[in-house]
């Protein structure tokens, strides 16, 4: 019997110890790491110096406040696109399947390749992408503008995350029995009342996750800001990951850049335990 | 939706073509060309002429297939390649075997703990990578595993644990116990029901735990970015990251064959086993 009770425990016991070898280990160890300062790998204790630094540097609050701007147009694009595409693929296309493949193929791609062929699109003189929408812009070279730069960072990142997220809304709506909505036709319910009266409330959960998922992830974004901007025109896209990126990479400011982690920690925590909370109501840890 | 409904309406939708189902269709194929355009434009501009990289035109006027053979003699190129299959493989057969064990506990056993370890999973997935960054670059620095395969395969396979128990836990629940239970009454011991019952039901979870983070761990960019310091180890990844800063402007051409190189397998294999990335995907985020 004794075998038996040890049996499931020998079963996690990898997948525990991977976790915290490669996740739990390092996140308490950036903590300690961000109360020192790192010089050629030796640490000296500085207390809680690295935050005071972060609290009073202008540029973290800029970084900070790139991020919110990021994370406000790539979670509601994201989500309008994805909301608009599900609401199609759920009709039951005929070709549903070959549409599907065509609009996740971003979505295998890497932020890199994403990155150098979106700079290409919107290359001064000769980029497809600048020539038709630069002259809505007054023919700016979009790239070389602050909002011009966000704006091609957002595109691009809404262009991989869309698939997944429709994919996400689909799986939701297609919970939703079909008999529902021939009642409500019956009842003599528009489209639009049906959506709202019925569609809307019973995806509400799928899309309250979701819009944490993607909030979460606009977060911790950094490789396509790495790979189409390096938060250039000047520090226009240095958004919070980029700073913490550049700061230990460029710069190695170890200490430092896990003092700017452990911030970037504090605003996961949160959204996280808002996600936690979602899944607890629908009881999904039950199972 | 019984099957005479079903049947009806497909008929009804067959009797008349209406304008409504030619404009989603028209809609949906407009956006799907357009989400493939990078790609295309990508191909397109891999068989130009060398020097020739970015012109107005998208597809070239003269046609040139040399650009692969020279990027696999440009710089590190075929090891990049393979240090990427390297890592890749490697996280994702460390992610696939650790998650099935976890997960199949999961959704067989009730054991003291059991719910505060599942909370431990969720919790360690919402976690980001990109802080851990600075302490694992730090500890595989100490123990002087910097620049080893070893490292990127822990890392890489550790990210996809978490998710990959919740898409297996989900596997496993859908398959029945009856036949485990039949194989136990046959006298096998846990360890071969596992082995010779349960891993072959639960092949269609295995492997698109296998895919999707083979795939994933192919297309990394910031993990091998900030991990790797040694050329002989970087990844197709971060040797594209390279190239952009030394091409990109004069050899663009040459640019896009690493692009499309490192495109290829990720799409080749969404495409042809899209079924388990789907499925493998909506098991790991609806249900957890």
């Amino acid at each position: 019997m004794r075998q038996k009770k040890i049996y499931p425990y020998l079963l996690v016991a990898p997948a525990f110890i991977v976790m915290t070898l490669v996740t739990l280990y390092p996140t308490l160890y950036s903590f300690y790491l961000s109360l020192n300062r790192v010089r050629r790998g030796a640490l000296e204790f500085v207390g809680l110096k690295n935050f005071d630094i972060i609290l009073n540097s202008g540029d973290f609050w800029e970084s900070l406040k790139l991020t919110l701007i990021f994370g406000v147009f790539y979670v509601g694009v994201t989500l309008a696109f994805a909301f608009v595409l599900a609401l199609l693929f759920n009709r039951g296309l005929r070709f549903g399947g070959v549409y599907m493949t065509l609009v996740f193929i971003p979505w295998v791609l890497s932020e890199i390749v994403s990155g150098v062929v979106w700079r290409w699109m919107f290359y001064r003189d000769y980029g497809v992408l600048q020539n038709l929408v630069g002259p809505l812009f007054g023919g700016e070279t979009l790239m070389t503008t602050a909002t011009g730069a966000m704006g091609i960072v957002v595109a691009a990142s809404v262009w991989r995350a869309t698939a997944y997220v429709m994919l996400l809304v689909l799986a939701g709506l297609q919970t939703i029995p079909e008999e529902v909505y021939e009642a409500a036709a019956i009842d003599g319910s528009t489209k639009w009342q049906a959506f709202w009266g019925i569609t809307w409330p019973l995806i509400r959960p799928t899309t309250l996750v979701t819009v944490v998922l993607l909030s979460i992830e606009s977060v911790n974004a950094v490789g396509m800001f790495l790979a189409i901007t390096q938060g250039g025109p000047g520090r226009a896209t240095e958004v919070l990951s980029l700073h913490m990126y550049r700061e230990a990479l460029q710069f190695f400011h170890f200490g430092y850049g896990s003092a700017l982690a452990v911030v970037m920690f504090v605003i996961n925590v949160a959204l996280g335990a808002v996600y936690l909370r979602f899944l607890q109501r629908d009881n999904a840890l039950a199972g | 939706m019984s099957q005479e409904q079903a049947a009806a309406k497909q008929q009804k939708r067959n009797a008349h073509i209406d304008w409504q189902t030619i404009l989603v269709n028209g809609f949906l194929i407009i956006v799907g060309l357009l989400f493939i355009f990078p790609v295309f434009y990508a191909l397109m501009t891999s068989f130009r002429e060398p020097g020739y990289g970015l012109t107005k035109e998208i597809i070239p006027r003269v046609w040139y297939f040399g650009n692969y053979d020279r990027l696999f003699n440009y710089g590190r190129f075929p090891r990049y390649v393979l240090n990427s299959i390297i890592n890749a493989l490697g996280g994702a057969v460390l992610t696939s075997i650790v998650a099935a064990l976890a997960g199949y506990a999961f959704a067989r056993f009730e054991f003291w703990g059991k719910r505060m370890l599942m909370f431990f999973v969720l919790a360690v997935m919402m976690l980001p990578q990109i802080t851990n960054l600075i302490p694992l670059y730090k500890m595989a620095s100490d123990l002087k595993l910097l620049n080893t395969y070893i490292v990127m395969i822990v890392i890489l396979g550790g990210y996809g644990v978490p998710l990959g128990i919740w898409t297996m836990k989900g596997f496993f629940e859908s398959i029945p116990v009856a036949l485990e239970e039949a194989a136990a009454i046959d006298g096998a011991s846990p360890f071969q029901t596992l082995w010779r019952v349960v891993i072959p039901i639960s092949a269609p979870g295995l492997l698109a735990t296998f895919l999707i983070n083979f795939v994933y761990n192919w297309n990394n960019f910031i993990t091998p970015l900030f991990m790797l310091t040694k050329t002989e180890m970087k990844t197709a990844t971060v040797g594209l990251y390279d190239f952009q800063h030394a091409l990109e402007g004069n050899q663009d051409e040459l640019l896009a064959a690493a692009c499309v190189i490192i495109m290829a397998p990720a799409i080749a294999l969404f495409i042809g086993l899209r079924r388990y990335f789907l499925e493998g995907m909506v098991e790991g985020a609806v249900k957890g």
